[in-house]
């Protein structure tokens, strides 16, 4: 490998970068937006859901049951029902979530000393709310009018996350997701270019190798790929306020590591496919959906079928987004974290074999 | 016209029947892409990995851990006689929950002294660990039921009492949910994407002057070059039956219905990619500008998380999703049985997003060229 050569590369593949105004702009102001959009977006906090009631006994008692709904956070009250007709049209139209139906004769039930029902009625076409809110709903049903005492109580300490906060979860979880967005498409996209148009056909009448080629089409792209890290670890914590426990010089080198996994992803992209179109499906496919969906970044790795959770382990995003969130949430240190690290090298390493290969294949035919 | 629009029609269609990995990648997306999502992704609390620190070892505890372990939502994979190994378990995530039984468990209890057991939940994934909190309620609470009643307190006062019934989805799986929103991002990114890509491919290749020269119009290059995708869309709804099928949820609405309302929601989705096509020079930046514009017309349209959780000014801009619409037809239709009488806002809302992005595209279309 010449210096000079892969120099002279690099200078082509900068100026190209720098005069695709629509390409810089989308590589750093996109993984802004989407820190943003996930971060204030992807909450699965619940709060705010559409409370409707039907009071068929119209009592203080019956008052008094709404108003404790009404206080809380998780409901707003949105409709007064004067009929139980009116209840299923509402619900059609998505009006309100939960209906809560009470009885006639609630507050003499209850002054009688006897157990009153009350009825909760839920749209489960959002089953993962749902099933909070009901849960929510009797929680403050069967607290009314005392709470009563439990033979075994449960005291529970939430790590970590104290608040529950949806925010310190996804933040630090996006890291690994964004960066899995752009690098691979990029490098992909920048490679399988001068295939498509035939530029690549020079490349190979030149002297230049295609480890040379390689370096020169990877190495902007990472660099790119790391200043986005830099500017997400950032404005992440510091605009969302999430509490950075560990060390940064730590989350640092795991970056650089994972932002080479990244453009190798981009790298063997480009080594099979023919078409920009092809590869950025092929890369959508490899990199982003699954790193988005299987790599534990909104939902828990535990919870997947045994197949997928094995799926969920061939992706580089799973070891980061453990990573990112081990160092920013729990502080944890190198002891805990390296093999991670060590697997997401390995990765690399891999990655890189098999498409400076398929390349070299290409050159010598 | 006619037979102009018929002519392109015919190239177009031809073009994308013959490009396999296209095809190959729409029918992954509305099967298989929906199969795994359904089967992997749920927000329940199944399987979560525990812990358990028995420092009363008693049949008492024994029990109450048998019973976490023997539910659906807990594994028990660690165990200790110290609370000393909590910290590394959690640390390096392997488990999300652990349960400390104090000494002197069961002699409390029998004494009816109200023992408090801990419950130290790794807050990473919040809203699971919220979860299995309500579940570790429930669970103590039958434990609690198992008691011999001699041993029980008292808790005879007058209170309500929850009836809780769940419509539409009875057995609140998140499965039947996650089904169809896969099924509509499929749609969206299809329907986006294709047309995006073949525009500009002419644009790029320079074959688009050639078509300017010809008397076709703006509108009918757009019509010819979408039309494709909005049949290949609603066609592959079909095999997305089947899955649906496969899932057991229910169609309680009409078909007729739901592929007319498929066909209006793809005019949106085709709109905007039309408008990418027309903003970008080359298939590079067309191809990035349609995959992170997806982005916020995903994030913003209830499909993975609910919109009443978001603020105000999100909440506002989720409007502005055409998914948002076709995700609340898809429910509609299959899970509330739905028809054009509740539906058809959704509708107007769509079509009003589809034609105003295809004047947009037509507006910049003819300005570049000029």
């Amino acid at each position: 490998m010449k210096l000079d050569r892969v120099a002279a590369l690099i200078g082509k593949e900068v100026r190209e970068l720098s005069r695709d105004r629509i390409t810089l702009a989308l590589a750093f102001l996109m993984p802004l937006v989407l820190l943003f959009l996930f971060g204030y977006a992807v909450t699965l906090d619940v709060k705010g859901i559409r409370l409707g009631v039907y009071d068929g006994d119209g009592t203080p008692a019956s008052r008094a049951l709404l108003d404790r709904f009404t206080a809380t956070r998780y409901f707003t009250l949105r409709r007064h029902f004067t009929a139980l007709s009116e209840i299923e049209p509402a619900m059609q139209r998505s009006d309100v979530r939960i209906v809560l139906v009470i009885p006639a004769r609630f507050q003499r039930r209850l002054a009688a000393g006897e157990t009153a029902p009350v009825q909760l009625i839920a749209d489960g076409t959002y089953a993962a709310t749902a099933a909070l809110a009901v849960g929510y709903a009797e929680q403050i049903i069967d607290g009314f009018p005392m709470p009563r005492p439990a033979d075994v109580r449960i005291e529970s300490r939430v790590w970590y996350n104290p608040e529950l906060r949806s925010a310190n979860f996804v933040v630090p979880g996006l890291f690994a997701v964004i960066l899995m967005a752009f690098p691979p498409l990029l490098t992909a996209l920048a490679i399988v270019r001068e295939k498509e148009s035939g530029s690549i056909q020079q490349i190979y009448a030149s002297p230049v190798t295609s480890a040379e080629f390689v370096a020169a089409k990877l190495i902007p792209y990472a660099v790119v790929a790391l200043l986005e890290v830099l500017l997400l670890v950032v404005v992440g914590t510091l605009w969302f306020d999430v509490p950075f426990v560990g060390s940064p010089l730590l989350l640092l080198v795991a970056s650089c590591v994972y932002v080479l996994t990244t453009v190798a992803i981009g790298l063997l992209v480009s080594a099979v496919t023919r078409t920009q179109l092809t590869a950025m499906l092929v890369a959508l496919l490899v990199s982003l959906m699954p790193s988005m969906l299987f790599s534990g970044f909104l939902f828990p790795v535990f919870t997947m079928p045994l197949g997928m959770q094995l799926y969920s382990a061939m992706i580089p995003a799973s070891y980061f987004t453990e990573v990112s969130r081990g160092i920013v949430l729990k502080g944890v240190g190198w002891n805990a974290l390296w093999p991670n690290l060590a697997l997401l090298m390995a990765y690399t390493l891999v990655l890189f074999g098999f498409a400076a290969w398929r390349l070299k294949q290409k050159v010598a035919r | 016209m006619n037979r102009r629009v018929l002519g392109l029609l015919r190239k177009e269609l031809l073009q994308l029947l013959r490009d396999p990995v296209v095809l190959f990648v729409v029918v992954y997306l509305y099967t298989l892409e929906v199969v795994t999502c359904t089967r992997a992704l749920t927000f329940e609390v199944q399987n979560m990995p525990f812990g358990v620190v028995d420092q009363d070892r008693s049949v008492a505890s024994r029990r109450l851990i048998e019973m976490f372990d023997l539910s659906d939502a807990f594994d028990l994979t660690r165990q200790s006689d110290t609370p000393a190994a909590v910290n590394a378990w959690l640390d390096r995530s392997a488990v999300g929950m652990v349960l400390v039984i104090p000494p002197g468990f069961d002699r409390e209890h029998r004494a009816g002294l109200r023992p408090a057991l801990q419950i130290l939940l790794d807050g990473t994934y919040s809203n699971t660990a919220e979860s299995a909190l309500h579940y570790a309620h429930a669970l103590t609470a039958r434990y609690d039921a198992e008691q011999p009643p001699l041993l029980r307190v008292s808790a005879t006062a007058a209170h309500a009492v929850a009836v809780p019934r769940v419509w539409y989805n009875p057995d609140q799986s998140t499965k039947t949910f996650m089904v169809l929103s896969m099924i509509a991002l499929a749609g969206m990114m299809v329907g986006a994407i294709v047309p995006a890509a073949s525009i500009v491919r002419e644009k790029e290749r320079g074959t688009i002057e050639q078509l300017l020269v010809t008397p076709i119009r703006t509108g009918e290059l757009f019509l010819a070059k979408t039309v494709p995708t909005v049949a290949l869309n609603v066609l592959a709804l079909f095999p997305a039956l089947i899955i649906v099928a496969l899932f057991d949820v229910p169609l309680r609405g009409e078909l007729p219905t739901l592929l007319i309302m498929a066909a209006i929601f793809q005019l949106s989705a085709v709109a905007f990619g039309v408008l990418v096509a027309a903003v970008t020079r080359s298939t590079q930046q067309a191809l990035l500008l349609a995959f992170f514009g997806l982005f916020p017309i995903l994030f913003l349209s209830g499909t993975m998380t609910p919109i009443e959780s978001m603020p105000p000014l999100l909440q506002w801009l989720s409007r502005l999703s055409p998914l948002r619409y076709y995700m609340e037809i898809l429910q509609g239709v299959f899970l509330k049985g739905s028809g054009w009488r509740e539906l058809w806002p959704q509708a107007v809302a769509l079509l009003a997003i589809g034609s105003t992005l295809f004047a947009l595209a037509a507006a910049t279309f003819r300005r570049r060229l000029q």
